[in-house]
């Protein structure tokens, strides 16, 4: 889009008068502002002994949600997989097993390389299924590559801790196929 | 001092450099203790209490850290660049009174009495390593001067047109400000009648006054030019770490590394106590200095005011770097050539008018007030067209608002 | 030349006998459509492909009728106007035509096909589950595009969905999602046509339909694959894809099936090197619309784990693995010491597996050698009788004939053929060779199943001294080698094949070959001591410009192939 006139606004260096021209006044205020940091209220947060208050969308570890029965709710759509601009998400579908009524498909493996995602998390909102999710742990370590590839027991532990620590409690409750399966308002 | 000890000078040589040393390496944990403050942050505070032996822990870094000499450089000169920095450094601190001297005798009529003159100053302690050298200042000057071939060496050995660029830079900034810096001490040496550290503080005793009173602008002029020096902020272009590449020191690394950085912090220390000896009174502080009586704790008094004369020049770096902005190039050449150097010429020929006609130092002060005063009017009426000349502009095609125009090439 | 205006652009049909989809398909429009298939009879059950369709006078007046009709049920003529939904992203350089006042006061043109359209998808929807995240179909599914482009946002349906149980046991290679099915019945339709066989129909009625078979009939025939590429949603799914892959991840190259010699054009759909399914390509010089199961299902070999993928060489009676430059110097060593020794001993066996341009290569290589080496086709692998579509209900073929799976279960006896011709005026049958002790042959195989190779050998068959086996998997054959080279599957390698009609198709490469396996093409080339990459392109020029049988193969050879001789 081209500008208009309208849009342009000119700059002009300020006229500079005789306190500016010999510094000093300027100098002054400048000592006063970093004086006064220099014994202001310091916000460092100690880590390790103090740990961070985060908000509940902030991005940290993943999770795998588990329904009602207990069961991954993860239907293997790879939309997450598809959504990643990490490509750090392995599924590998199968048919459900039969006992699980309502179900047609589910992950037989699924791996998120942590090490690869970039913590976007375009997964959850790919999710149709609310089934992924990012928790607001934060302190992922691990002592090799492979500890940081997560599998799907794993990521369903994470579920388990974090729903029982209750810091995560699951965020979102949409339809047994998000909105677009459930009756229109009103 | 009865006579030359090569043991007690030995004490003294590696008990100085130990102090200074010692002294850089808390100046490093204070830059970052105070850039952390200023900052609302708390700044090292894991090692020892309250972050206390951060500085062991960071030599102990770079003696530990990989090092690394790129196959590309120039090996004899890249080795040698950090050893020029850091010696010349330490070098220039051998004049540099660190406690209570004594002034050196001046000529006498007779050699038998300036024997004996000299024979009773011998046996004076005199806080420096190398007492009654005459040239004084000039040495630390000269030195100061030497220390550029570390940066040049540096940049040029790298064979990096980054390490190359950043030595440029620095080199030139460093022999500009060596104009300013040697232009406006000048007055103090007129005054005073010598060159000699010692007796420059001697003299600031007998008159009861500061240097900084009779020659205010003197000083302002001898601190931009000493921050520039050493390359601090606001004139830490070879640096800049924020916005250029490392400079004349990128492919340094490990302790090489380590002694550049270093070399600029003893360099700090020096022109603290350079600054003080010719401005603040040296050892003296307004008769405070003579409390104690006993020869062993007003000795241990007067350097200790000395040593914190220096140690407030060198805590108002760390200040002035949080508070000034960083200069353009073009505006750290400009302030050196066209403001600093023509105010030191003329503050220079105030002091020689006066002591011509003898008339009391004080008009001094009021000479410095209205020549810095009267460059700030006349940069407003100038309205920067000396240090900013206008270059030929074109007019734009119409449609812009009058009056707005770009520079042509 | 009879003309249709198609959203008023007028479109020259020619003389054949098309029906709206078809004429405007000509004009390039779109007309959606589930139920109509170009090789299937027409049902116009679906009413997606809803246009207005009128009549031009010779005068430029138009009368329209008053209401829309499915255009695959409605033929054109000289002078018929066809109105679609997407009326207002007509081409705009076309005149406006003269619509007369009393179609234009009731909506603009194409108002009524758009709504008609955008209604039936919301019927089809009703009961059509919306488990797109779970179906194999999604992201190739009419139905999803279709609703996209043309169709509502949001249902409005508030009452349960109909969810009939699934049928897994309709085939044994074939799952039906019967809650997902539209009712278009092209599988019903197919199967009464094209094979004939007519397992699967429609039970139940109204919006109880589901498709089913008759219980202890199931849906078994050759041809049963290509209803799940019939279905237009994701109902019919086949088992062995079922699950592999999101369709949007596959890559699609084209290729030519290699398991018999009708030689169908297919689709190879891969991903990471991996084939994962073939489906037809439509090819009315090859094949038609369809290809037969054996086809279809039968590209795992090229993923077996017990393909040769590295060259081994015999030493001390153990196979060792060497590397390709090393096996390259010797090869060429013996293979010139064997041929210089006794050259109508050496059989080079070039098999009907390979593709033009590789058996060009190795023949031009072995006729360098010398003259008198024997070049033979490779064994021809026979399993019955050519087998026709449709069949009546006792399973005897009725005519006229839709589909065949051949016999000959190689994709290019004739193209090796015609080069062995070129190349030493006779074509040598296996069958001749094998029954002497030679003392030195090199079979270039390549074949999928591995009887094929060992049924060709008598039970007494003395290997030879210098055996070189170029093969895909461990035979009789490759047991008593020298050499074992490793060969390449159809879809590892670009070139050129030519069917029982003589109809060459060239086909780009769809996978790289398995670890350090090499073409053949490349061996060849390597042979005749040619440097660099071989380039299929250039070879398959060379042979047009060599041999006169392949002539019409020189230029770009057009997608649906080209006959050759």
């Amino acid at each position: 889009m081209p500008m208009t006139e309208a849009d342009v606004r000119w700059v002009q260096e300020p006229k500079l008068g005789f306190w500016d021209q010999i510094y000093f006044p300027a100098m002054i205020d400048g000592l006063k502002t970093t004086v006064g940091h220099l014994f202001g209220r310091k916000i460092t947060e100690q880590y390790p002994e103090q740990e961070p208050k985060l908000p509940p969308t902030y991005r940290g570890v993943h999770r795998l949600n588990r329904d009602a029965e207990g069961r991954v709710k993860c239907v293997a759509c790879y939309m997450c997989a598809t959504a990643c601009p990490a490509h750090c998400i392995d599924i590998v579908a199968a048919p459900a097993p039969p006992e699980w009524a309502g179900r047609e498909k589910y992950p037989e493996t699924f791996v998120i390389d942590e090490l690869r995602c970039i913590y976007c998390g375009m997964c959850e909102e790919a999710c149709p299924v609310d089934a992924i999710e990012l928790t607001t742990l934060y302190d992922l370590t691990g002592l090799s590559r492979e500890q940081m590839v997560f599998d799907k027991e794993k990521l369903l532990s994470v579920f388990d801790t974090t729903t029982k620590a209750g810091t995560d409690p699951v965020r979102t409750q949409a339809g047994r196929l998000s909105v677009a399966s459930e009756p229109p308002p009103g | 001092m009865p006579e030359f000890d090569p043991v007690y000078l030995a004490i003294v040589i590696v008990g100085l450099m130990g102090g200074v040393l010692g002294v850089v390496g808390y100046l490093t944990l204070a830059e970052r203790k105070v850039s952390a403050w200023i900052q609302d942050r708390l700044g090292p505070n894991r090692v020892g209490p309250g972050g206390l032996l951060q500085p062991l822990a960071d030599g102990g870094k770079f003696f530990l850290k990989e090092e690394v000499i790129p196959a590309h450089v120039d090996k004899v000169f890249y080795l040698l660049a950090p050893a020029v920095a850091v010696i010349t450094s330490l070098l220039a601190i051998a004049v540099v009174p660190f406690g209570p001297t004594v002034a050196p005798p001046d000529p006498q009529p007779t050699v038998a009495a300036f024997e004996a003159a000299q024979a009773e100053y011998r046996n004076h302690f005199s806080f420096v390593m190398a007492p009654g050298l005459d040239v004084g200042v000039l040495y630390v000057f000269a030195l100061g001067s030497l220390a550029v071939y570390g940066v040049i060496l540096a940049g040029w050995s790298a064979n990096n047109k980054y390490s190359l660029l950043g030595a440029l830079r620095s080199s030139a900034q460093i022999i500009s400000y060596e104009i300013p810096l040697g232009l406006s001490v000048l007055g103090v040496f007129l005054i005073v009648g010598s060159l000699n550290l010692e007796k420059i503080t001697a003299w600031q005793a007998d008159h009861r006054t500061w240097l900084v009173l009779v020659q205010p602008l003197a000083f302002l002029l001898f601190l931009v030019s000493a921050y520039a020096e050493g390359s601090r902020l606001p004139f830490d272009l070879p640096e800049a770490e924020q916005e250029l590449v490392g400079g004349y020191h990128t492919e340094y690394s490990s302790m090489k590394l380590g002694l550049m950085l270093m070399a600029e912090y003893v360099h700090l220390v020096t022109a603290g106590f350079i600054v003080s000896i010719l401005f603040w009174g040296g050892w003296g502080f307004f008769g405070l200095e003579n409390l104690l009586t006993d020869p062993v704790g007003g000795a241990v008094l007067k350097a200790a005011i000395l040593i914190g004369k220096m140690l407030v020049y060198c805590g108002f770096a760390l200040l002035i770097r949080w508070t000034i902005p960083r200069f353009r190039f073009d505006q750290l050449m400009n302030i050196a050539w066209k403001v600093m150097i023509p105010l030191a010429l003329l503050n220079l020929l105030c002091v020689m008018v006066v002591l011509q006609f003898g008339w009391p130092l004080v008009v001094l002060t009021g000479t410095s007030v209205l020549s810095f005063c009267g460059a700030g009017v006349l940069s407003v009426w100038l309205r920067g067209s000396v240090t900013n000349p206008k270059r030929p502009v074109r007019k734009l095609p119409p449609g812009l608002p009058a009056g707005v125009t770009y520079a042509s090439r | 030349m009879p003309t249709v205006y198609v959203n008023d652009k007028p479109v020259e049909i020619g003389t054949g006998k098309l029906n709206c989809i078809q004429a405007a398909g000509l004009g390039g429009v779109l007309i959606p459509s589930y139920c109509w298939h170009e090789a299937l009879t027409v049902v116009a059950s679906c009413r997606m492909c809803l246009v207005e369709v009128g009549d031009r006078k010779p005068d430029g007046t138009v009368v329209m009728q008053p209401k829309v009709v499915p255009g695959c049920q409605t033929p054109v003529k000289d002078g018929t106007v066809i109105v679609t939904g997407e009326y207002d992203k007509r081409d705009p350089a076309a005149a406006a035509l003269n619509y007369p006042a009393d179609y234009t006061k009731g909506g603009k043109p194409g108002e009524r096909a758009k709504k008609s359209q955008a209604d039936t998808l919301e019927g089809l929807l009703i009961n059509h589950p919306l488990d797109c995240p779970v179906c194999d179909k999604a992201g190739e599914c009419k139905l999803q595009d279709f609703s996209y482009k043309y169709g509502r946002a949001e249902t409005r349906m508030v009452d349960e969905k109909n969810t009939p149980p699934n049928k897994p046991a309709l085939s044994s290679k074939i799952t039906l999602f019967t809650d997902r099915c539209i009712m278009c019945t092209r599988c019903v339709r197919f199967t009464r046509e094209i094979s004939g066989t007519a397992e699967l129909q429609v039970v139940g009625r109204a919006h109880h339909e589901e498709i089913d078979v008759f219980p202890g009939r199931p849906l078994e025939n050759k041809l049963a694959g290509n209803v799940v590429d019939l279905c237009p949603v994701g109902a019919l799914g086949s088992k062995d894809f079922l699950y592999k892959q999101r369709v949007w991840y596959l890559k699609t190259a084209d290729g030519v099936c290699s398991r018999c010699s009708t030689g169908c054009s297919t689709y190879t759909d891969t991903n990471k090197d991996i084939v994962y399914r073939l489906r037809p390509r439509v090819n009315p010089e090859a094949q038609g619309h369809f290809m037969c199961d054996e086809g279809r299902y039968g590209y795992h070999f090229a993923n077996s784990g017990e393909r040769f993928v590295r060259p081994m060489v015999k030493t001390d009676g153990r196979f060792k693995p060497a590397p390709w430059t090393q096996v390259g110097a010797q090869l060429r060593q013996e293979v010139a010491a064997a041929v210089g020794q006794a050259a109508a001993g050496f059989a080079a066996v070039l098999s009907p597996f390979l593709t033009v341009e590789e058996a060009f290569l190795y023949a031009s290589y072995f006729k360098r050698l010398a003259k008198e080496v024997p070049l033979v086709l490779g064994p021809v692998p026979v399993v019955g009788a050519d087998d026709r579509y449709p069949k009546n209900v006792k399973g005897e073929p009725v005519e006229p004939t839709k589909f065949v799976i051949r016999a000959e279960k190689c994709p290019n006896r004739r193209g090796v053929e015609a080069v062995l011709m070129h190349f030493q005026g006779a074509v040598i049958p296996f069958a001749d060779v094998v029954r002497d002790a030679l003392p030195a042959m090199w079979f270039a195989g390549g074949y999928p199943v591995k009887e094929h190779v060992e049924e060709a050998f008598p039970a007494d068959w003395k290997a030879p001294a210098l055996l070189v086996a170029q093969d895909l998997f461990p035979t009789l054959l490759t047991a008593s080698a020298k050499y074992i080279l490793p060969a390449t599957a159809a879809f590892e390698k670009e070139g050129t094949f030519v069917n029982h009609a003589g109809l060459a198709q060239s086909f780009p490469r769809a996978v790289r070959p398995p670890q350090e396996a090499r073409t053949e093409l490349q061996l060849a080339f390597d042979l005749l001591g040619r440097r660099g990459l071989a380039q299929p392109g250039a070879i398959r020029a060379e042979l047009a410009a060599a041999v006169p049988f392949f002539a019409p193969l020189a230029g770009v050879v057009p997608q649906n192939g080209v006959k050759v001789g």
